[in-house]
């Protein structure tokens, strides 16, 4: 059994008499480790599939097994403590929190585990140290480049050390350069962790720094894995 | 054990100004219009108030229960009552009995002068300093009779609406055609007497052309209510009511309850209309965060650990605004004179008033949070990613 399993999957929004599936009849094995990039034109359901993997939606109908669980039987709650443990989300916006130092933000998912003060401080000193950031632990967001904010993000994702990353267009609003330095970043916590990370993006260069490439059109794969270079660069 | 931290909640006040203001004011209004209603309440009932102790009991024309100023007895009275009631307080030969004359009368501050000022005076007797033992005399001295003397009451200008140095002593009212002098100033805290002008009883009755008196007060010893009220139904010729004086008080205090309740009520309907008013800011406030409450909750944050954390941060500003409202009315609420048709009482912002604004204040806080944090908490963790 694969890792993530996904078997007709679906997901259906109804609005009035209207009804939308973003995502239809899906099926879907990534493996543990892997770095997988998701592609298609906008509104083609990325986000849709991202977000039920991240147990932040639940599907309409048909089975998401992880790790050997269906989170598609799990309460709100259940999903709510599952998270804190397999997910780390990492946005396009970044969402860091304002009041927050880059520190104190990355130390929020901590919060969730019942740390010491002290063994907290060492994930996160860890964790900033990884990203690259050390140095501004105590800078507010405003202070940080849109490129610092992603670091800072990504350590946040990082730092409880889950099974699974998931980025929605992680270098979507971000400039070229710093754009490939996420990127790198992201490549080098699949490689040196061993994490599954799955990231949404439209850009084709962003793609090439993934393991594996999916298609998705109207709710649907369309174009089998492409096997691709692990050591690919952008062009 | 899953929270956010509270300095998270303490930080979030100073984003932005616009909701740190309207909750601190929004809070501050509630607050200071609870306080201002209790304080008015709380003030008007305690000079509707005779000490529990009081053993007084009012001898007025049966049929004039109501109203002190209507009642007409005979001049007789008194000694009547000294004959016919056993167990009135008595000390050096001096029966406390004192017969008094109430009126409403409009006196002016000179000759001729056109302006109507209200006032209450009272006729007394020397006896009427012995049933009414609040009463102290704080500057200058009682009125001689015949004098065209009177004295008046700490907050005699409040209730006649004029400066306190109109009323000094060496000053004159005018009523009857003449002046009288102010030769006295006295106070009775917390009574309505102390809005009231004295003179001497006989004198109040020439210039009011009235030989009757108002009322007789007697102060009781081993006698009980009940006596006097049996002596009454035997001289039947003298056509008396016997009144206690809490009871008649307390009467007073039913008659002035629909205007405390007006008043409860109308400081009810401001400080909810500033309140929906202030809602409509929070709602602003927090929609915009929208998206970082999505974001908790994709970390593992439950909804309830967020919604505490709002609640916090609410009550946090609301209670800073309480605070605020209660100073403010300590320092410049408490004490100022109202004037009513019974005279003139103080509002009083005793802890009672305080601890009911701030209650109000933090009960502003959280129900002022609810909506909106509920409104926030409510979307789907995908759709509240996507908000701007
Ligand atoms: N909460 C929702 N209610 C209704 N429709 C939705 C909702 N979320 C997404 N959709 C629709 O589902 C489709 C796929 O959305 P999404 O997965 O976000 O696409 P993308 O591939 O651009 O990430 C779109 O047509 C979108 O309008
Ligand atoms: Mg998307």
């Amino acid at each position: 059994m694969a890792f993530i399993e996904c078997r007709n999957l679906t997901r259906t929004y109804t609005r009035g008499t209207n009804a939308i599936t973003p995502l239809d009849d899906l099926d879907l094995d990534i493996e543990e480790g892997m770095f997988l990039s998701l592609m298609g034109p906008s509104g083609s359901g990325k986000t849709t599939l991202l977000n039920l993997i991240a147990g932040i939606d639940r599907p309409t109908s048909g089975s998401l097994t992880i790790d050997g669980h269906n989170i598609a039987n799990s309460s709100k709650s259940e999903l709510a403590a599952w998270r804190s443990e397999y997910i780390g989300y990492i946005f396009q916006l970044y969402n860091l929190v304002p009041v927050l130092t880059a520190y104190e933000n990355v130390e929020l998912p901590l919060l969730l585990h019942g740390l010491t003060r002290k063994e907290r401080h060492r994930k996160v000193s860890a964790a900033l140290d990884l990203v690259g950031i050390a140095d501004r632990h105590d800078h507010y967001p405003r202070q940080l480049s849109g490129g610092q904010e992603q670091r800072v993000a990504i350590a946040r994702a990082i730092v409880t050390d889950p099974r699974i990353i998931v980025a929605d267009e992680p270098t979507g609003d971000l400039d070229k350069s710093s754009a490939r330095a996420i990127l790198d970043l992201m490549q080098s916590i699949n490689r040196d962790l061993g994490r599954t990370l799955i990231m949404v993006t439209h850009d084709p260069h962003a793609a090439e720094w993934a393991q594996k490439t999916l298609h998705l059109e109207k709710g649907r794969l369309v174009e089998q894995d492409v096997p691709q270079s692990t050591t690919a660069g952008a062009t | 054990m899953k929270r956010l931290p509270f300095d998270y909640a303490v930080r979030n006040l100073g984003r932005s100004r616009l909701r740190l203001a309207a909750t601190i004011g929004g809070s501050a209004l509630v607050v200071l219009l609870v306080v201002t209603a209790a304080a008015f309440v709380q003030g008007m009932r305690r000079s509707l108030t005779i000490s529990p102790d009081s053993t007084n009991v009012i001898l007025l024309a049966s049929g004039s229960e109501e109203s002190v100023e209507r009642s007409q007895i005979g001049n007789s009275v008194p000694s009547h009552a000294i004959a016919g009631i056993s167990g009135i307080r008595e000390e050096l030969g001096t029966q406390f009995v004192s017969p008094e004359i109430h009126m409403a009368l409009v006196v002016s501050r000179e000759a001729g002068n056109p302006e109507e000022l209200r006032t209450v005076l009272r006729g007394v007797t020397p006896t009427a300093y012995l049933v009414h033992p609040q009463t102290e005399i704080i500057e200058g001295r009682a009125p001689r009779q015949g004098h065209d003397e009177i004295m008046v009451g700490q907050l005699t200008h409040e209730k006649m609406g004029i400066s306190k140095s109109d009323l000094a002593i060496g000053e004159s009212l005018w009523f009857d055609d003449r002046p009288w002098e102010i030769v006295g100033h006295f106070r009775a805290p917390g009574t309505v007497m102390d809005a009231e002008i004295w003179m001497p009883l006989t004198d109040l009755q020439m210039a009011a052309n009235n030989e009757e008196l108002s009322c007789v007060i007697l102060t009781l010893d081993t006698a009980e209510f009940a006596d006097v009220d049996a002596w009454t139904k035997t001289r039947l010729d003298l056509e008396l009511v016997a009144i206690s004086e809490s009871e008649y008080y307390a009467s007073l205090q039913r008659f002035y309850r629909p205007v405390q309740l007006m008043v409860w009520v109308t400081a009810a309907l401001m400080a909810l209309s500033g309140l929906l008013g202030g809602l409509n800011t929070l709602y602003a406030a927090f929609s915009a965060r929208t998206r970082e409450v999505g974001m908790l909750q994709s970390l593992g944050f439950p909804r309830r650990a967020i919604f505490l954390s709002i609640l916090q941060e609410s009550v946090l500003a609301a209670s800073t605004g309480a605070l605020m409202a209660c100073v403010f009315s300590w320092v410049l609420l408490d004490g100022v004179a109202v004037r009513f048709s019974m005279g003139v009482f103080q509002l009083s912002v005793d802890s009672g008033a305080t601890a009911a604004g701030l209650v109000a204040g933090v009960l502003t806080g959280i129900v002022g949070s609810i909506p909106p944090a509920l409104r926030c908490l409510r979307l789907p963790i995908p759709s509240a990613l996507k908000a701007t």
